[in-house]
């Protein structure tokens, strides 16, 4: 009841003509920027601060706010359309939207994108209403050794990830894992990797290696291989079937959910969730097999999660004051000097601004869907321009977005680099989305489980006698185990099915009693099954 | 919603008669008239990402420079991340005698160097002014039977494997040194302190909430929140008096520590300024720290006024290297 009464509040704030104009203005001005490549949240909500400063705190927050959720609401379109993730959180929404787009389902994949947000976003809204001040204890239940926990749960998802070759899924991933080393160690200060050059220091920047894998590889590739086929440049109808609602239906709500639970945890953030997100249904789902390919599923998954963990990120912000994100830590900064200071006190003290932030999100999510879903067939028409504008104008739209983040030319080596590292990648058959997820997890994973350790004095079982820790590390290995118990029997049917065939071709016909000893007469067949199993 | 507005109002009512007041002390410096001014935009380079601590200072005292006429040219913020500092600091170090670069900053530009990771240190730029401060806070949660800094000093030396504090900055850096020099001079070995990095203070505090580690080291400002709900607690605060952040909090003198430790924040220009460039900008920022804008700004981010000219300010770096480096050594991560 008492919750009701503070909503209608919070409407109150968010429905003055002023904080509508500035909701609209904010997801307008994110979704925007989000679109473009590299450029981010950070930049977007950077700019917009001078004009945050002049207005009172209540709108500056709602609008900042909107520029936030609105950039990883727009992000989605240039990692549909162009395989280039306009935000880090993003980069999961290419895996399948980048080929149902080549398969001239753009305005399908854009289609499922805006409505998996929006539901995203709005779950999480009413996740923020109802449970954030109780939420709180789940943020600080998280310490290093439930962080590392989760991490390698996370990592599971390479196996699901990998596609046909585990072995190169694997190597990938590894590769991705080393790349996160690359910088200053955060807990000695050693140099790793840096081969004596100050601009590796601070690591590489994951969007650098997304964008170079993803959308330049790609620009390789159609480089090297002119007169093949263009793709598909027709828009099929933007417009979802009620059974193609029903498909995203289960992966949007359990990715706006994962998503919004995954946000409220500081470090974790849209990107994390997003990779969760997509991987746990590609297992779940009973077609996973074509995710990667164009499955709408793949493409619902990541985007409600990012964006229920966009807004999960308010929770630590405006309950303990703790910013979980680069983007939050900025819009903490502006909150302080507008002089608001966020944090337990805030909700008896400054309850305007948290309802009316609350409220003002539900609304600027329906905004963005509104605003979105019109402008579909316009985005995808970006297909239709010819290759040899289309190409140029990616490698542009990387460019500008890297150069952007650092203003550092050694950055745009590095694009090239992990460009040309991606089309090898590409053309021999490794796949790039295991690399992507190592390094993300990996760094966080290192230093969460050398926390624990420190903590710990080096004793390993912190991470099997904290509840959480040992629950996470469970599911770990349970997600292991499922594939693998497939697989498993999925060769003894074979084996069963093989030998009563043989035995059936071979001897006469009604003599059932072979298929007993099949186990023997299999040996040769079983080395070739787990290649085979790898598949699945 | 009649609180805030009275607040507000309160607020514009104070500033108005801060603002005649200013008026009328001040007697006109910004009209310097004959020595040297610039002629030209001036970079002011924060040597980090959107959002950091320097990028805070450069943009609030641009913005103050900028809206109350105090500097004749537009300050152009860049953002220059990237090493911990370092990529700036060499763009800088590039631009022998340009009066039009200027950089925002604070320890690590004695920090970093001091840990072999930037080829230019302090003695490489033109000080040109320290403009604020802002103690540490050592931090327990409010159930902690630790009531004193020297409780915790205590519990390192009688058990020197039990105690695990976090800090929102890596080894060796601010928070790290801001510890280790509290605890050794309250008398333990400072190398024995279990220093756990996390990724900034915010993740520092959340696992202190959580009670995976014991103790937190973070700015003062930064804490005020939890401190203020109850759910922290703090030990004391590493400068040299009481802050308006933390009214109630002792330092660590009155607690018998003597140890001071500040994160300071200055400005410093290209190598190889001369005189008259150099007493310019002392004079325009030393100007702006007085403005009433400025401190409301510098209010509520919790930094308190700490103003001190180039020459000041370039002894200050010297004697602030020497006792970095000394502890740096002592926790063995002095390069």
């Amino acid at each position: 009841m008492e919750t009701l009464h503070h909503i209608v509040y919070g409407f109150g704030v968010a429905l003055t003509p002023q904080n509508l104009a500035f909701v609209f203005l904010g997801v307008l001005i994110g979704t925007v920027i989000g679109m473009l490549p590299g450029l981010g949240p950070m930049s977007a909500i950077a700019l917009m601060i001078p004009i945050a400063f002049t207005l009172d705190p209540a709108s500056a927050i709602i609008m900042l706010a909107g520029v936030y959720y609105g950039a990883i609401f727009g992000g989605s379109t240039s990692s549909i359309l162009l395989n280039a993730p306009g935000v880090a959180g993003t980069v999961a929404t290419s895996f399948d939207g980048y080929p149902l787009a080549r398969r001239g389902q753009a305005g399908k994949a854009l289609s499922v994108a805006a409505v998996a947000s929006f539901a995203g976003g709005t779950v999480g809204v009413i996740g923020l209403m109802l449970v954030a001040p109780t939420l709180s204890a789940l943020t600080v239940s998280f310490g290093p050794a439930e962080y590392f926990a989760l991490m390698v749960l996370g990592l599971t998802a390479v196996v699901s990830l990998s596609g046909v070759d585990l072995t190169k899924g694997l190597i990938s991933a590894t590769v991705g894992v080393m790349i996160a080393l690359v910088g200053i160690d955060s807990q000695t200060a050693t140099l790793r990797f840096t081969f004596g050059s100050s601009e590796l220091y601070e690591g590489v920047e994951f969007l650098i290696v997304a964008l170079g894998v993803f959308a330049l590889a790609e620009v390789f590739v159609m480089v090297t291989r002119r007169g093949a086929p263009a793709p598909d440049a027709t828009v099929t109808s933007l417009r979802l079937s009620r059974r193609e609602l029903r498909t995203i239906g289960g992966p949007t709500a359990r990715g706006s959910v994962l998503g919004f639970f995954t946000g409220v945890l500081p470090g974790a953030g849209a990107t994390v969730a997003s990779f969760l997100s997509y991987a746990m249904e590609k297992r779940v789902a009973r077609d996973g097999k074509t995710f990667g390919e164009g499955n709408i599923k793949g493409v619902a998954a990541p985007e409600s999660a990012n964006n229920g963990a966009a807004v999960g990120s308010f929770v630590p912000l405006m309950t303990l004051g703790v910013p979980g994100s680069g983007t939050t830590a900025i819009l903490l900064g502006a909150l302080l000097v507008l002089g608001v200071q966020p944090g337990p006190l805030m909700l008896d003290e400054r309850p305007e601004i948290f309802w009316g932030l609350i409220a003002s999100m539900y609304i600027g999510n329906l905004v963005l869907l509104i605003l979105n879903l019109p402008l579909i067939p316009l985005f995808a028409r970006v297909l239709r321009t010819p290759q040899a504008l289309l190409l140029p104008l990616i490698v542009v739209f990387c460019v500008v977005g890297v150069y952007g983040q650092s203003f550092g030319v050694f950055d745009l080596w590095l694009l090239v680099g992990f460009g040309l590292l991606g089309f090898l990648m590409r053309t021999n058959g490794f796949p790039a989305a295991p690399l992507i997820l190592g390094l993300i997890l990996g760094g966080l994973m290192e230093r969460s489980m050398r926390q624990a350790l420190l903590i710990s004095s080096g004793d390993f079982t912190v991470f099997v006698t904290k509840p959480i820790s040992a629950t996470l590390l469970a599911l770990a290995a349970l997600s292991l185990l499922a594939p693998l118990v497939g697989v498993w029997r999925r060769r003894r049917a074979r084996a069963l099915r093989g030998a009563a065939e043989r035995a059936h071709d071979g001897a006469r016909p009604g003599d059932a009693r072979t298929g007993g000893t099949a186990g023997t007469t299999e040996e040769p067949g079983a080395g070739r099954e787990p290649r085979e199993g790898g598949n699945g | 919603m009649t609180r805030p507005r009275i607040r507000v109002a309160a607020l514009a009512v104070a500033s108005a008669s801060a603002l005649l007041l200013t008026a009328c002390a001040g007697t006109g410096e910004a009209a310097a008239g004959d020595g040297w001014q610039p002629d030209k935009p001036i970079e002011y380079i924060a040597p980090a990402n959107t959002g950091g601590g320097w990028d805070t200072l450069a943009r609030t005292s641009a913005r103050v420079l900028e809206e109350n006429d105090v500097i004749n040219r537009p300050m152009r913020v860049v953002n220059k991340p990237g090493g911990g500092g370092a990529i700036g600091w060499a763009h800088v170090a590039g631009k022998e005698g340009d009066p039009h670069t200027l950089f925002v900053t604070s320890p690590p530009i004695l920090l970093v160097p001091l840990a072999g990771e930037s080829d230019f240190d302090h003695t490489d730029f033109t000080p040109i002014a320290r403009l604020a401060g802002e103690p540490l806070a050592y931090l327990v949660r409010a159930d902690s039977p630790l009531t004193t800094f020297a409780d915790l000093v205590e519990e390192v030396r009688d058990d020197p494997g039990s105690l695990s504090v976090a800090g929102g900055s890596g080894p060796g850096s601010m928070d790290h040194v801001g510890l280790a020099g509290a605890v050794q001079a309250g008398g333990a070995d400072p190398s024995t302190v279990r220093y756990v990095p996390f990724d900034g203070g915010g993740e520092a505090m959340t696992a202190l909430l959580g009670g995976h580690v014991q103790a937190a080291v973070s700015g003062a400002s930064e804490a005020r929140a939890l401190v203020a709900s109850g759910d922290l607690r703090v030990l004391a605060i590493s400068g040299d008096e009481r802050v308006g952040t933390l009214p109630d909090t002792e330092t660590l003198g009155e607690q018998g520590i003597d140890y001071v430790f500040e994160i300071w924040r200055g400005v410093m220009g290209a190598p190889g300024m001369t005189e008259e460039q150099v007493a310019y900008y002392e004079d325009a920022f030393a100007e702006m720290t007085e403005l009433d804008a400025w401190k409301q700004e510098t209010e509520k981010l919790g930094w308190v006024h700490d103003f001190a000219g180039s020459a000041e300010f370039g002894e200050f770096l010297d004697g602030q290297y020497e006792e970095l480096s000394g502890i740096l050594t002592d926790i063995g991560l002095k390069k």
